[in-house]
């Protein structure tokens, strides 16, 4: 088959996994949108820097099982390659997403403003201590369906992980560009972030169960927990 | 409608959290002491929901059959806390202790602690001042009958201990020499019992009389003299009697 006449940009473009090109200086010559989207969570240097690290000794293309996590961005092999000495392929591989195994009843589901039951997490917070909060919200966040009890409840284990903390800042935003399927559909996401000095990981699993209950990407770092909340309508 | 008077900065973050969640279906609980106000401010906060005690298990379940928002007062005293559907309900319920920490943790999307009174300075005084009032106009006295600032502050079982030692301090203050003989004929009258009552009974007059003289004169001596005994037979009563 003479593939020579397919223009394969488009597809590389809107392939899932992030395929990014550099020059000899690590200048990047192209990305896809999804790599575009990765940008946002990892520098251009250190990409550069596992893409060499990684490159195979001759010309040619190297796979290697690796895993990277950046934000919710997780990897389980890249492919490192070159056939000149002026540009370098660099393709990761996302790892498939785990289909929930609890379905959400959508009909139980409730519209609900999340700043103010962000709000009043935070007042309940503020009952029990007196640590520094700066708050970054989006106040024109639609109202979307949640199970605004169990949603509570993970606010309240959220925010009680950063009880001792010192000065911690909370942000709630749209992820512009990314999107979940639930029931063959398209929803947005929104990003509840919080982040301080240190945190309590005592209560991690019960933060997971109950994200999961509510179909919520969670990510936990060891200063940062972040929830990635589907926007259903 | 009765406001709820606050001005500890805790529970005004319970009320302004309370607020903002006036119309969405979560479920609450108050923790604290009790007669710190939980349960006044769950009524003031949602004056049109029916309130069931956790004691009336079989009244709660039918409850929560028929309605969307129900205040649950003594939530510890519910053993079946753990088949409780709250799904898409607005539950506020009060407890006067944690009880099973797991099963609150799990039922309950906000948890709030209600402060002692000991923690609330000002409003011991706002209720000091309520409670005195009240006493004045339900025993029909008037302000120039009781010294307002010799009120005790009892807060050891918090509104409810304040409340009783303002109407037994007023009710001591207005008290009659006959009033104190029909109480001690009434107290006798119910006692009397057995053998050796003038011995088990007199301490009901010796103590107090002892007590009072000793403060207000000084010494022992003084007081015997005062009392026109022997100093030996006050140092006897005085031994017998326990007082310091």
């Amino acid at each position: 088959m003479n593939t020579k006449s397919i223009d394969f940009q488009s597809f590389v473009e809107w392939d899932n996994s992030p395929f990014i090109l550099f020059d000899n200086q690590g200048k990047i010559i192209y990305l896809n949108k999804v790599a575009e989207i990765l940008f946002g969570y990892v520098s251009k240097k250190e990409l550069y820097d596992i893409a060499l690290s990684y490159a195979p000794q001759n010309f040619g293309y190297k796979t290697t099982a690796i895993t990277l996590n950046y934000d919710s961005f997780n990897f389980y092999a890249i492919t490192v390659g070159y056939e000149n000495e002026y540009q370098l392929s660099f393709r990761l591989y996302s790892s498939p997403r785990i289909k929930p195994a609890h379905a959400l009843e959508k009909d139980k589901l409730i519209m609900t403003d999340i700043n103010i039951l962000l709000e009043a997490n935070i007042s309940l917070f503020k009952t029990i201590n007196t640590n520094k909060l700066q708050l970054l919200t989006d106040q024109d966040l639609p109202s979307f369906k949640i199970d605004q009890n169990n949603f509570s409840k993970l606010l309240r284990k959220t925010l009680n992980a950063f009880r001792s903390s010192d000065s911690i800042d909370i942000s709630l935003k749209l992820l512009i560009g990314q999107h979940v399927i639930i029931d063959n559909a398209k929803v947005a996401i929104v990003q509840f972030s919080i982040g301080a000095n240190g945190r309590y990981t005592d209560t991690d699993h019960d933060i997971r169960s109950l994200a999961i209950l509510s179909q919520i990407n969670c990510i936990t770092k060891e200063h940062t927990l972040k929830l990635e909340i589907p926007l259903i309508q | 409608m009765e406001t709820f008077f606050t001005t500890s900065n805790k529970i005004q973050h319970i009320i302004k959290s309370f607020n903002l969640i006036k119309t969405l279906y979560v479920s609450s609980i108050i923790i604290g002491d009790a007669n710190t106000g939980k349960k006044t401010l769950a009524r003031y906060l949602f004056p049109d929901a029916p309130m069931v005690s956790g004691e009336n298990q079989d009244e709660l379940k039918t409850a929560l059959q028929n309605y969307d928002e129900i205040i649950i007062s003594d939530f510890e005293k519910l053993s079946n806390q753990t088949d409780l559907d709250f799904t898409n309900k607005r539950i506020i319920a009060t407890a006067n202790y944690l009880g099973n920490p797991t099963s609150i943790d799990e039922l309950f999307a906000f948890i709030y602690t209600m402060p002692p009174l000991q923690e609330r300075p000002d409003d011991v005084k706002y209720l000091h001042h309520k409670f005195s009032k009240e006493a004045l106009d339900t025993l029909m006295l008037l302000q120039t009958d009781i010294d307002l600032n010799t009120l005790p502050i009892n807060l050891s079982d918090n509104s409810k201990s304040l409340k009783q030692s303002i109407y037994s301090h007023m009710i001591k203050q207005t008290i009659a020499i006959d009033d104190m003989r029909e109480i001690l004929y009434d107290y006798f009258y119910t006692h009397l019992d057995g053998n050796d009552n003038y011995r088990k009974h007199i301490g009901l007059f010796e103590k107090p009389l002892i007590e009072a003289g000793l403060k207000k004169f000084g010494s022992q001596l003084q007081l015997s003299q005062k009392l026109g005994i022997n100093r030996n037979t006050l140092r006897k009563k005085i031994n017998e009697h326990k007082i310091d």
